[in-house]
């Protein structure tokens, strides 16, 4: 059992973009942790220790954290730890903080998570994380079995309705991107058909339908009860964390409709007390790499049956507006900064719970879930909200 | 003044040379491709069959050896494809590696897990999901093909790709 409670206090992002060619690695995660410091009003000795992250063999720099965690974060004769799990590296480093925090080892703990992919080949790195022998010869880093996923699921539900959906994912989520300053793809006149004629990356998947590669850092101050009131009125507090690691091969399963969602969803509902996700929770803040994935995450998760995941933006329930708006960010489809990426669906999630969502605030949001999904089809999860409470 | 593209950046491109040591199933695996056989290995506990073959069932955290090895068909079903149609460097090769090309995770016949690999077919409307496929071995194709070799050295590429069975076929 946790021992405290635990809240987000505090949260610093860079703008999102293709390149930033106009800072180094520590320079552009400074930029996040004077951020999130400023936030929190807080100092860098006011924090106790620092769990930082993103994939080293992106940037083909190993052991970053030794100048990264030191100078960048200022966490000098501190304690540092790095976390590294594919896409869901900033999940994993949200998910320790509040193992951190819970446990009573740390008051305030800081927790980074960044990557720069412009200065090395997403697809590339991905390619060096699956086994030499049987995997690596024909891996097409994510987006190939992401496609295999997406035709699976395809020949389950129909292509015709299935393309037409995911076009309306895209459309959904790269406009929300353009009520979001930090988000890398704002696209506020973006129509299906633009999507649907974009170029074909990998079958069905099209330019448009894939995230992109995006560089910044995001980070989150964490804090017990007792620190969080002396910080702010209005924290994010942790109702729960989920997670669920499959498989090591990727084809030991065809997995098109991730089971790690469905597993790490029934736990975390169970635990904060959920029945109904939809009417439960007012906002997600999901880890759709393809716009097929929301379709299918979305499904995994509860949000609607098996093949139903088009519903959803057809009765404008994850739409802005809806009942559960799903990715007011712009989600991964907008901004895609590896090893930052889930944790940014966190620090949403807190946003939401805080009301400092500007233009993409969803109204009275009181219960927020945040998903980081990768690895080997990996899902891992939390619910925030207004008070640490189960909802029920 | 101008910056010029790349003024003020490091470029690094060189060699990184790996030797990885592959396992002492993956050693019967090659083995016995090169006699023309696949293997596979099954769970002593739950009689899950792997291929590939793996060294731990994950399900039930046993060991599996290489007495564990069976020989499975070289033939299967279509599970899922898609035709990658993206530039990127392969790092096996520091190259980029050469596209369009069909991609399809496969279930052998006998298997209870899948197989990833390339295929030959690069037009995505010849798939069909649960169709029959067949494991290709180099030294069967034409001499002319970019694939062929004249015989099999125990290594991946003994199988360079996965083929569509047409109807007739089956």
């Amino acid at each position: 059992m946790p021992k405290h409670d635990v809240a987000i206090v505090g949260i610093g992002q860079t703008k999102f973009r293709s390149k930033r060619r106009d800072v180094n690695i520590p320079e552009m995660i400074y930029e996040a942790v004077k951020a999130a410091l400023d936030d929190a009003n807080l100092e860098i000795k006011d924090i106790d220790a620092l769990l930082i992250g993103n994939m080293d063999h992106f940037e083909g720099i190993n052991f970053s954290e030794l100048w990264t965690g030191i100078d960048a974060c200022g966490f000098y004769l501190k304690p540092v730890v790095k976390i590294a799990t594919g896409g869901t590296t900033g999940s994993s480093l949200g998910i320790s903080g509040y193992y951190n925090i819970a446990s009573g080892i740390y008051d305030k703990v800081l927790v980074v998570g960044w990557e720069k992919l412009n200065e090395g080949g997403a697809t590339t790195g991905i390619i060096t994380a699956f086994d030499p022998v049987w995997e690596r010869p024909s891996l097409a880093g994510a987006l190939g079995p992401l496609a295999l996923m997406a035709n699976i699921y395809a020949s389950k539900y129909g292509i015709e309705r299935s393309m037409e959906a995911s076009a309306d994912v895209v459309v959904k989520n790269r406009s929300n991107a353009a009520n979001n300053e930090f988000a890398h793809l704002q696209m506020p006149n973006i129509t299906t058909d633009f999507v649907m004629s974009s170029q074909m990356i990998s079958y069905p998947l099209r330019l448009h339908d894939c995230c992109p590669q995006s560089e910044g850092a995001c980070a989150v101050i964490y804090a017990n009860e007792n620190e969080a009131k002396k910080i702010t009125d209005n924290p994010a507090w942790f109702k729960g964390v989920s997670t669920a690691h499959y498989y090591t091969f990727g084809c030991d399963d065809i997995m098109y409709n991730l089971p790690t969602a469905t597993i790490a969803s029934k736990k975390i509902y169970k635990k904060v007390g959920i029945k109904d996700p939809i009417k439960d929770l007012d906002v997600a803040e999901i880890y759709e790499p393809t716009s097929w994935a929301e379709l299918a995450w979305t499904e995994a998760l509860g949000f609607c049956d098996f093949g139903k995941g088009h519903t959803l933006l057809d009765e404008g329930i994850s739409k802005m507006g809806g009942e559960m708006p799903v990715n007011p960010s712009g989600g991964v489809l907008s901004t895609n900064p590896i090893g930052a990426t889930a944790l940014v669906r966190f620090a949403e999630a807190a946003i939401q719970i805080m009301g400092r969502g500007g233009k993409r605030q969803v109204p009275d949001a009181e219960v927020a879930m945040g998903m980081g999904f990768g690895g080997s089809l990996w899902t891992e999860l939390c619910i925030l909200g207004k008070d640490p409470k189960p909802v029920r | 003044m101008v910056r010029q593209k790349g003024e003020f950046q490091i470029r690094w491109k060189t060699d990184l040379p790996y030797r990885w040591a592959i396992g002492k199933l993956a050693v019967k695996y090659f083995e016995e491709l090169k006699k023309r056989k696949i293997m596979g290995s099954k769970c002593p506990k739950c009689g899950k069959m792997y291929m590939p073959p793996r060294g731990v069932c994950a399900d039930c955290f046993v060991e599996m050896t290489v007495d564990d090895m069976v020989e499975l068909s070289r033939k299967g079903t279509l599970m899922g494809f898609t035709v990658v149609n993206y530039p990127f460097v392969d790092p096996n090769t520091g190259a980029m590696r050469p596209f369009p090309y069909g991609y399809v995770i496969c279930q052998l016949d006998g298997a209870d897990t899948y197989l990833m690999h390339f295929c030959d077919e690069i037009d995505h409307t010849k798939f069909k999901i649960g169709q029959r496929v067949e494991a290709v071995f180099c030294d069967e194709l034409p001499k002319d093909h970019e694939s062929y070799r004249p015989e099999l050295k125990g290594d991946i590429y003994d199988i360079p790709f996965i083929r569509l069975l047409k109807d007739e076929e089956v």
